[in-house]
């Protein structure tokens, strides 16, 4: 195992871990996974200061020039330490957050999943797969901050999170895709040590359309409003997604980028502008806020903003300043976050308004807040202080830049001042739900609560007094130069700035009676407006496009079907010419073949012409086994076995069905089945015969077009017996060659089965009188009775022979699901299920869908390609031979078998299906 | 023979097209399924080799063998094309029962 497992390895844990643990082994178990990671990509600090980058590459589709590949320097190293480290801690609080066992189990799915997605971004050694990274924790972050989706603000918040995210991530991904055509090459190792960039003519828009990516998920201004409105999302997520790790992709992409793109002005000027704009505007919103989480976000706006500007200097800076300000600023926000989370638990409210004096029943969380507020504050020996030095100090090329720093400085000490006093300390507010005397109602925390956050300003403090040890060789492998990091750097002009900072701050704290006043709340930003004015245009296109629709089915269908005409026809036209007709019959097998094409072409025309459903049915499934003996004559053995099952099964769907339906509501449609005006009909024929026309031509040319040597289907053939020992050709391309087209292939049919069962069987309400069939005669039982043990064992024949001749895996599910469907005919619904109380459908296709993938999985553990063909090679009677297509089959034996039950027991089921 | 394939495509097309544009939704779903049987019939026809023997190794040196590629497309195409029909009888078998009625014209209640 390497660090190809570590990002997938949340994810995986977040979907095996089960949901009801008892809630302490749970958080602990979690958090220790995410703090084995930490320790884990610790042993890699020494290996990246000695050997370099650790690259791993593995080809995924090389056409596109996509690549699975990891790339681990000391930058993503970084990143990966903050991800797996402060997830350590949310994961931990997580567990103590949630009272109920069912949320809990859902966001720990959610942001197990998210860590993996995140580290995915930092560890990606290709733009592409980074890109795709991106855009998960994009979605992941949509799901998290609309995880109470029953709240309206939780659901506009998560959507404009989404809409500007996601916005931002399509000019990213134009941008990156320009990168990698400028570059040459999408690998980043490549890009990096490229020097096509310089002077090519994509690097302006490239650049442009990156940074408007970056920008987007950073929350620069003016697209910084999204934030804010994503503090819906439970605090754990706001502390981890949207202060410690999801924000900082962006800077981490313009510092992954830096040394490439980090020279030109168009850079320096954008990222030193909008940078010092959020830095600014943050931290005055931060001020006006009332709502504590909202205080915070702006706060991380003005963060942000302050990183972005550091990679704005040239000749890297600003590089150092931002390595720390990325560290410490991840240790303080994620343990104020968690406070202001523990202080909501604990009182019902998060407003400032309404909190005061919590000191006396949350000392912990008092003394977590002042440590991690006065990091924020820079306040020394934290860590926070070490990154506002560094930042002032590489500041100082830039006088106006240093204004604006010094007064978003001074407006973050006001605001952490004001936050630790307010909350804790503070006079508890008139009209406040905390206020009085026992505190009746607060919400007792559970103790283990605080040791996430505790952990996490510990760091902090460790980290500051000890910065040299600590910090200074997690950074070390990004820095070029030789760099001086230290808590006391000397009385220097930063040290001045900073201890002009100090009383600003807390002047302004002290004199805020004067200027609190005339704080109005202030929730919605210009950009949100300007959201909601582009929101409006869109919805109002949509209107007037609504209205062009008219609700007939049919005539959506004619707009699309005369399309496709034209495009088929017009093809078909193209490529017709040149070629020979050949009518010659080849023997006796082309005629018969006729004769069932002629018979097939009659029925269907019957089952147009028959008003009873029923007959229609029958005429259809005299059709579907007509095409069948086609498929037989071709000869495709395969093909015509597995065609007379599904249309077998079809039909007796099709008839249950028809019986689900009462008569008289089918009778309305009937009576009305040639429509009430004769040129409705005669538009129905011209409609069919110009289709028919339009494909006939087109099936033509694809005939006469046919290439004579079709080189693939030839290696298929050549390599079937040597390399699986399959005579079935077809049978080893469905099963091997094109193993993962099967794989896909259950899953959607697992996943049509799911979805018809959802469609039908949803209320569960069980008042139904059992009915008796009236096929349910003793003859008929014992038939059922015997039916179902030999279809299982034609089954098994199938499974275990599916190599030598026709039948795979799919007809062994469907021959089984007959033997089922005979007793849902015969036995009525309520026998079946009490007789066949063993056949659990939803159980079968999970096990069948995870049987194949475990199955195709395993050769990778040996070093083989994902499905690679292994054989046992156990001697075996009969012509038998074991091989890991056996399992294989198996598993989609099982997923097809549950499939076919599962529709089966949805449309048999007899309950009125509640209206909508 | 391939070309006769081509020219009951077009039928049964033009056949499943008609069926599909009938205002009763069962007749809809029919004229779907015609369309699936239509479209594999094609795919048939579009192989490589006139065949006369089934595609199995044993035969190879026999002669002629059936176009095997073609054979497995299809079989991936038979069976979606079967989970498609069942999703469609399902939503049919449910706005049935809402609107008590298989005419399509008079659902009228998901309008915008």
């Amino acid at each position: 195992m390497g660090i190809e497992m570590l990002s997938v390895t949340p994810a995986l844990v977040g979907l095996i871990v089960p949901r009801k643990l008892p809630r302490a082994l749970q958080a602990w178990l979690l958090a220790g996974l995410a703090g084995g990671l930490f320790v884990w990509l610790l042993t890699y600090l020494p290996i990246i200061q000695s050997q370099g980058p650790v690259e791993i590459n593995c080809a995924w589709v090389p056409e596109l020039g996509l690549t699975l590949s990891l790339y681990l320097d000391g930058l993503s190293l970084l990143f990966a330490l903050i991800i797996t480290g402060v997830g350590a801690a949310i994961f931990l609080y997580t567990g103590y957050y949630f009272d109920d066992v069912q949320e809990r189990g859902r966001f720990y799915t959610l942001i197990l999943t998210f860590m993996s997605a995140m580290l995915a971004l930092v560890l990606a050694g290709n733009i592409l797969t980074l890109f795709i990274a991106w855009e998960l924790t994009s979605i992941l972050s949509f799901l998290l901050i609309s995880f109470h989706s029953e709240k309206e603000a939780a659901r506009t918040g998560a959507l404009q999170a989404l809409i500007i995210t996601g916005g931002g991530g399509l000019a990213l991904f134009v941008g990156l895709l320009l990168l990698g055509s400028a570059a040459g090459s999408t690998q980043i190792s490549a890009i990096l040590t490229s020097d096509a960039l310089h002077d090519h003519p994509y690097t302006i828009p490239l650049t442009i359309l990156i940074l408007i990516g970056c920008f987007s998920k950073s929350a620069q201004f003016p697209l910084h409003f999204w934030l804010p409105g994503a503090m819906s999302a439970p605090t754990p997520a706001s502390g981890y997604l949207h202060s410690a790790t999801m924000v900082k992709a962006g800077i981490y992409l313009l510092a992954r980028l830096y040394p490439v793109l980090g020279e030109t002005a168009l850079w320096q000027n954008a990222l030193l502008v909008v940078g010092l704009i959020t830095m600014g505007l943050g931290a005055l919103y931060a001020l006006r806020q009332t709502d504590l989480k909202a205080a915070l976000a702006y706060s991380t706006i003005s963060q942000l903003g302050a990183l972005t500007a550091l990679f704005a200097l040239p000749e890297g800076e600003g590089i150092k300043a931002a390595l720390v300000g990325v560290i410490a600023h991840s240790l303080y926000k994620a343990a104020l976050f968690l406070t202001v989370g523990a202080v909501e638990h604990h009182t019902g409210t998060r407003s400032l308004l309404a909190l005061g004096g919590l000191r006396r029943t949350m000392p912990g969380w008092a003394l977590i807040t002042i440590l991690a507020g006065l990091s924020m504050a820079g306040v020394p020996p934290l860590l926070g202080f070490v990154a506002k030095e560094a930042l002032l100090e590489a500041m100082l090329s830039a006088p106006l830049a240093l204004v604006i720093v010094v007064a978003s400085a001074v407006m973050t000490i006001g605001m952490a001042l004001i936050l630790i006093w307010k909350v804790f300390f503070g006079a508890v507010p008139e009209n406040s739900p905390i206020h009085a005397d026992a505190h009746p109602h607060l919400h007792t925390l559970p103790s283990a609560l605080i040791l996430g956050p505790a952990a996490l300003v510990v760091i902090s403090l460790l980290s500051g007094v000890l910065v040299e040890p600590i910090i200074a060789p997690v950074i070390a492998p990004m820095l070029e130069h030789e760099f001086h990091l230290a808590l006391f750097s000397g009385f220097n002009f930063a040290f001045f700035l900073s201890l002009i900072a100090l009383p600003g701050g807390i002047m302004l704290f002290i004199t805020r009676p004067i200027w609190i006043r005339d704080v109005v709340l202030d929730r919605t930003s210009q950009g949100a407006a300007a959201y909601r004015r582009v929101i409006g245009v869109v919805e109002g296109v949509g209107d007037l496009v609504l209205r062009s629709q008219g609700g007939k089915i049919r005539y959506y269908l004619i707009v699309i079907l005369g399309a496709m005409t034209l495009l088929m026809g017009t093809a078909g036209l193209t490529h017709i010419s040149g070629g020979t007709f050949h009518f010659e019959f080849n023997g006796s097998a082309d005629i018969l073949k006729t004769m069932f094409l002629v018979v097939a072409l009659i029925a269907m025309f019957a089952s147009i012409l028959y008003k009873r459903h029923l007959l229609a049915a029958l005429a259809l499934g005299v059709a579907g086994y007509s095409i069948g003996g086609v498929f037989l004559l071709e000869p495709a053995p395969d093909v015509a076995l597995v065609q007379f099952l599904v249309e077998t099964i079809g039909t007796v769907l099709l008839i249950v069905m028809l019986s689900k339906i009462n008569a008289p509501a089918r009778e309305t449609a009937i009576s009305r089945l040639w429509g009430t005006s004769k040129a409705g009909l005669i538009r129905d024929i011209v409609i069919s015969a110009a289709v028919g026309i339009g494909v006939t031509l087109f099936a033509l040319a694809a005939v006469l077009n046919r290439p004579t040597h079709p080189t693939i289907t030839e290696w298929h053939i050549a390599n079937a017996l040597p390399e699986l020992e399959f005579p079935d050709i077809v049978g080893a391309i469905v099963t091997d060659f094109r193993g993962m087209d099967t794989i896909i292939e259950i899953s959607v049919f697992g996943m049509a089965a799911l979805g018809v069962f959802t469609l039908l069987a949803w209320n569960s309400a069980e008042n139904d009188t059992p009915l008796i069939s009236r096929l349910s005669t003793p003859l008929t039982r014992t038939v059922a009775r015997i039916v179902l043990p030999f279809a299982l064992l034609l089954a098994l024949a199938q499974l275990l022979y599916g190599g030598d001749g026709p039948g795979d895996g799919f007809t062994a599910g469907v021959t089984s699901g007959l033997g089922v469907a005979l007793w849902y005919i015969v036995f009525g619904y309520h026998e079946t299920r009490q007789r066949l109380a063993w056949l659990r459908p939803r159980r079968l296709i999970g096990a069948g869908i995870l049987l194949v993938v475990v199955n195709a999985a395993l050769p990778m553990l040996f070093g083989q390609p994902f499905l690679a063909h292994t054989n046992f090679d156990i001697p075996l009677p009969a012509h038998l031979h074991l091989s890991s297509t056996f399992i294989y089959e198996t598993g989609i034996f099982l997923t097809v078998f549950g499939s076919t039950s599962m529709v089966l027991e949805a449309i048999a089921h007899p309950r009125e299906i509640e209206a909508l | 023979m391939n070309v006769i394939f081509a020219i009951a495509t077009g039928l049964m097309f033009a056949l499943g097209v008609f069926q599909l544009l009938r205002r009763d939704l069962i007749k809809t779903a029919m004229g779907f399924y015609i369309l699936f049987t239509a479209i594999n019939l094609l795919f048939i026809a579009v192989g490589g080799f006139n065949g006369i023997f089934p595609a199995y190794s044993q035969n190879v040196e026999r002669g002629a063998i059936s176009d095997p590629l073609v054979q497995a497309l299809l079989l991936t195409a038979i069976v979606i094309s079967f989970g498609s029909y069942a999703i469609l009888l399902g939503l049919i078998a449910i706005s049935a029962r809402r609107y008590n009625t298989t005419d399509s014209d008079t659902m009228d209640q998901l309008k915008g």
